[in-house]
């Protein structure tokens, strides 16, 4: 199997290996990994409430979309960084743990849903798409992002 | 000055705070809980603190984001502040001897003050921001401490996880 010597190499790098022998390094970056989780939620769920008709809605969703789309960006990145090390330290024990592998499906069903369909209905004309169309999207996005969160921090739990 | 720790030995001590803190569901439920909600509730007030300081949304007035934002900050507060006491009826001792918790809760005193004092005072005249695009400087002083502060009170209540000096 292929897995196997990537798991092994993930935690063999120098960063794995600083990760391992510091105290405070860890609990650090889990703790930012935190902030930005924070702030990428905020961005989605600003945006998924304005769907639902409950958010902003005397800004056009568009204009929201685009808007909120950089924190995305951004707070994607910070939490993509703060991500990895933390799986690259225990990858053997991570890649075994259900709970771990059930958020890393439920993150790649997010990340695609948000990039397809929740995108392409956010920027489309308000008036061509019925009422319901919007609000299911925001709806299963807030569904699957706060899924993605909450399986996040059973992961500690029941690793 | 007389100890509040017999109190909390009480507290501790009671049959519900032990049977959640002996179970192997109730405990973990309610942290998830807990963590879920401030992400819902501390993520809507990072965009508009974003939208104050000018980072993001900046094409909106900040009072017609806010005003819609503003019953599901209430909500994600309220549901954070039940179970974080819950959290703390069931393992009391635990969280007054340790130093992460204890910053914590002087960082969400800070963050309640300058909250208050931006709701009391610059919020009140909010209604002229819609014809002036320009926010006060004390919205975006406010809005900066703001961001600074939940994200430190965030960064310590993890920390607290971490008894590294208890």
């Amino acid at each position: 199997m292929l897995l196997l010597p990537f798991l092994e190499w993930c935690e063999g790098l120098a960063m794995s290996q600083a990760y391992r022998e510091s105290l405070w390094l860890f609990a650090a970056t889990q703790s930012l990994h935190l902030v930005a989780v924070t702030t990428f939620v905020g961005a989605i769920s600003i945006v998924d409430l304005r769907l639902l008709g409950w958010g902003p809605v005397r800004q056009p969703r568009a204009r929201l979309a685009r808007s909120a789309q950089r924190i995305l960006l951004w707070a994607g990145l910070a939490v993509l960084a703060t991500g990895i090390p933390q799986f690259t330290v225990n990858a053997l024990s991570y890649s075994r743990s259900p709970v771990f592998v059930f958020k890393m499906c439920l993150l790649a069903a997010a990340l695609v849903f948000t990039a397809t369909l929740r995108r392409r209905v956010a920027v489309a004309d308000e008036g061509r798409l019925p009422s319901w169309v919007p609000r299911t999207v925001g709806a299963v996005s807030l569904a699957l992002w706060m899924g993605v969160t909450i399986t996040g921090r059973l992961i500690t739990f029941y690793g | 000055m007389p100890s509040v720790v017999p109190a909390l030995e009480w507290l501790e001590a009671l049959a519900w705070t032990t049977a959640i803190r002996e179970s192997t569901w109730g405990y973990p439920l309610v942290e998830t809980a807990h963590v879920a909600s401030i992400v819902a509730f501390a993520g809507l007030v990072i965009m508009m603190d974003l939208r104050l300081v000018g980072l993001a949304f900046t094409d909106a007035p900040p009072m017609q984001i806010q005003r819609r934002l503003f019953p599901w900050q209430m909500a994600g507060l309220a549901l954070s502040t039940a179970t974080g006491l819950l959290l703390c009826c069931v393992d009391p001792l635990r969280y007054y001897g340790n130093v992460f918790f204890r910053v914590k809760l002087v960082l969400l005193a800070l963050a309640g003050v300058n909250a208050a004092a931006f709701h009391l005072t610059t919020y009140r005249r909010a209604e002229r921001w819609e014809d002036d695009p320009q926010i006060t400087a004390t919205a975006r002083l406010a809005a900066g401490v703001s961001l600074v502060l939940w994200s430190a009170i965030i960064v310590s209540g993890r920390f607290i996880a971490f008894n590294w000096f208890d």
